[in-house]
């Protein structure tokens, strides 16, 4: 799965690469709107990641090209002109999704991840499975090592997403957008809460710990060998 | 060249106008007058020719002179020429009178000797052609002593009633003027400590009281632009903290070769410091595009009790966690940004559950009216003092003093980003403290 990242700034485009090929993305980076519409219009890539400010061509012509050449290539954008029409122009002309500078990258890669899932055909699971955590989706009942499990609402949906997402590192402000459909900043700790709270169901009888915090980044389900 | 003061020039001006009308009476007056002694000199004069007429029957009597002398007698400043149709003198009724006379029929006015006549010329027969000519001369120098003093008067009360209004208008000017003095005292009372100072703008005269509403308008936008230079201030303020941590721990960690794991403790701190500034940052850009006018709300359809009702559930573990009760009450339909006004309440919730002490309770009201709605946000627990409500909104105010900046999660500008989102929608906030609860109410607009 190939990407092609289109940023200006060396030390940005820098570590998005690296980030992202380490994440086990196969990136390419170019520096400059002309070389990043050829390449873009080659067709060979999953994911599209455009700075929104280029030398050459800008991002919106590149989309546009994009767009207008067929492609139905997810389209990220990079911005740092944090203004509404900013946002309403880039999704007019048909991009998936934008991040306002400054951004954290456990958010970059977690919309990434969101990006290329969509295209992909999901078919229809009926349980979720982590170590000995089960999550039947038909019945809503999650079980640990056999052992039935209340959870509320909500903490199921939060632990169906860690789930369906495992291994992925998930910050606050997705979880917040996905479980909640709350799509703001906001300094609040009611995820910190939340976790905490599905821990103590999920992990705390538990010797093998699923639930991750990932400091400054957000949380991960995944089992670790200690 | 300094210009002459308001005062003075009112002054001047109304003098020049009470001048101008009272001389103009003056002279109408006058001239009334005049023309009124020619009326009466006329007609003494033309009853008089009719008398010498009648007395005169034949010119060639010799009774003649007698006969003028007594006509003439019974008035003592009519004098009497006779002469013929060739021009020749036939008789004077005195040897003062003046050697030549309008020749003209009818009234003129001659000076001789220091003495002024209205002389009457009119044929003594007016049916012959060949009459002699009677001209009648009446001494009329008492009336043009009378007409000179009342000349004379009229100037006197020109010049009086003019430096009269010149004193008067002064007075009035600078009575009438006193409001702008008030203004200029209070512009030069204003220096950058003390912005708040206004200009009573009720019992202002309604021509200046346009003024001392831009006065006022512009000593609001001066005050804006203090606190905002006091809002960079508070930035640097904000951002020293997290930097010199940043500073200081990397420092530390790069001064000797360290185990792998503190570089990682290292970083991961780091991150966490970088994380509050970038989210400052973006509070910051939020609330900078607020007052630049570019927060604009979409205007979608908006059911309130669901829109609380999803935001309770939000905020649900965090208050099982402060064991703080939830609810709400009313509903109320909404045309507005459904992203903006759940972060706005959002804020406010999280402000709420904050201050209120366990076992206490967080309730939201809406309270539809007409054509607005009014939701409010209260919590149970120690109110707010009063001289701190207004403060709420500034930013990075934080009622807790106890919690030093840049350590917290909280960097201040929730209540601020909430105001600017109330009022990128037309609406008010405001927040009032009472019996242990303390409220936060937003009133909005409906819209159509």
């Amino acid at each position: 799965m190939k990407l092609l990242i289109v940023e200006d700034q060396p030390k940005t485009g820098h570590y998005l690469r690296q980030g992202l090929t380490e994440a086990g993305f196969n990136t390419e980076l170019v520096a400059d709107g002309s070389t990043g519409q050829q390449l873009a219009l080659s067709g060979d890539y999953a994911l599209l990641i455009l700075d929104v400010m280029l030398p050459g061509r800008d991002g919106w012509q590149i989309l546009q090209a994009v767009r207008s050449a067929g492609l139905d290539t997810p389209v990220l954008f990079l911005t740092a002109r944090d203004a509404v029409e900013d946002r309403v122009y880039g999704l007019e002309l048909g991009a998936d999704d934008y991040l306002v500078k400054p951004f954290a990258f456990s958010e970059l890669l977690a919309r990434v991840r969101s990006l290329l899932r969509r295209g992909s055909s999901t078919h229809q699971e009926t349980s979720l499975q982590l170590a000995d955590l089960r999550l039947d989706l038909i019945r809503r009942r999650v079980e640990r090592g056999g052992q039935r499990i209340d959870l509320t609402a909500k903490e199921f949906a939060l632990l169906e997403m860690l789930l369906r997402r495992q291994g992925e590192v998930l910050p606050k402000s997705l979880i917040a957008s996905q479980v909640w459909d709350m799509n703001f900043d906001s300094d609040t700790n009611v995820i910190e809460v939340a976790i905490r709270r599905l821990r103590l169901k999920i992990d705390d009888e538990f010797p093998n710990k699923l639930i991750h915090t990932v400091r400054g980044m957000g949380y991960v389900l995944e089992e670790r060998q200690c | 060249m300094r210009r002459l003061s308001l005062s003075a020039r009112l002054a001047l001006l109304f003098a020049a106008c009470t001048a101008v009308v009272s001389l103009f009476a003056g002279l109408l007056f006058s001239r009334a007058s005049e023309a009124h002694f020619i009326e009466l000199d006329q007609q003494l004069l033309e009853d008089k020719l009719i008398g010498l007429r009648r007395a005169l029957p034949d010119i060639q009597s010799s009774q003649r002179d007698a006969r003028l002398a007594d006509e003439l007698s019974r008035q003592a400043d009519l004098s009497l020429r006779i002469s013929g149709s060739d021009g020749r003198r036939w008789y004077d009724s005195s040897s003062n009178l003046p050697q030549t006379l309008p020749h003209q029929p009818g009234l003129s006015t001659v000076s001789h000797d220091g003495t002024d006549y209205r002389v009457l010329n009119a044929p003594l027969y007016p049916d012959t052609p060949d009459s002699p000519q009677l001209s009648l001369l009446l001494d009329i120098t008492h009336h043009q002593h009378f007409l000179q003093r009342m000349q004379h008067l009229i100037w006197l009360t020109v010049g009086l009633s003019a430096l009269a209004t010149a004193l008067l208008g002064a007075w009035a000017a600078r009575s009438g003027l006193r409001p702008l003095r008030r203004m200029s005292a209070v512009a030069s009372g204003v220096s950058a400590q003390s912005l708040n100072a206004r200009l009573p703008e009720e019992d202002m005269p309604p021509e200046l009281a346009e003024m001392a509403h831009h006065f006022n308008a512009m000593l609001g936008r001066l005050d804006s632009f203090q606190r905002l230079s006091a809002f960079s201030a508070d930035i640097a303020h904000e951002l020293r903290t997290p930097l010199s941590n940043l500073l200081t721990h990397t420092q530390v960690t790069l001064t000797r070769p360290r185990p792998l794991e503190d570089y990682r403790e290292t970083l991961h701190s780091n991150l966490e410091e970088l994380q509050w500034m970038a989210q400052l940052v973006n509070d910051m850009l939020y609330l900078a595009k607020a007052d630049h006018g570019l927060l604009m709300p979409k205007r979608e359809p908006l059911e309130l009790a669901e829109e609380v009702d999803l935001l309770l559930e939000f905020f649900a573990p965090l208050a099982e966690d402060a064991r703080v009760t939830l609810s709400r009450d009313g509903d109320a339909r909404l045309q507005g940004d459904r992203n903006m006004l759940r972060r706005a309440l959002s804020n406010l919730l999280d402000n709420a559950l904050r201050f209120t002490p366990a076992g206490g309770e967080v309730r939201v009201r809406i309270n539809d009216q007409a054509k607005s709605l009014s939701l409010s946000v209260e919590n149970s627990g120690e109110g707010i003092p009063a001289d701190l409500l207004p403060r709420l909104f500034d930013r990075f105010y934080r009622a807790d003093p106890a919690r030093h900046e840049g350590s917290s999660e909280h960097a201040g500008l929730g209540l601020a980003i909430t105001q600017s989102i109330v009022r990128a929608h037309g609406g008010q906030i405001r927040c009032e403290s009472e019996n242990g609860w303390t409220r936060f109410v937003i009133e909005l607009p409906k819209g159509e």
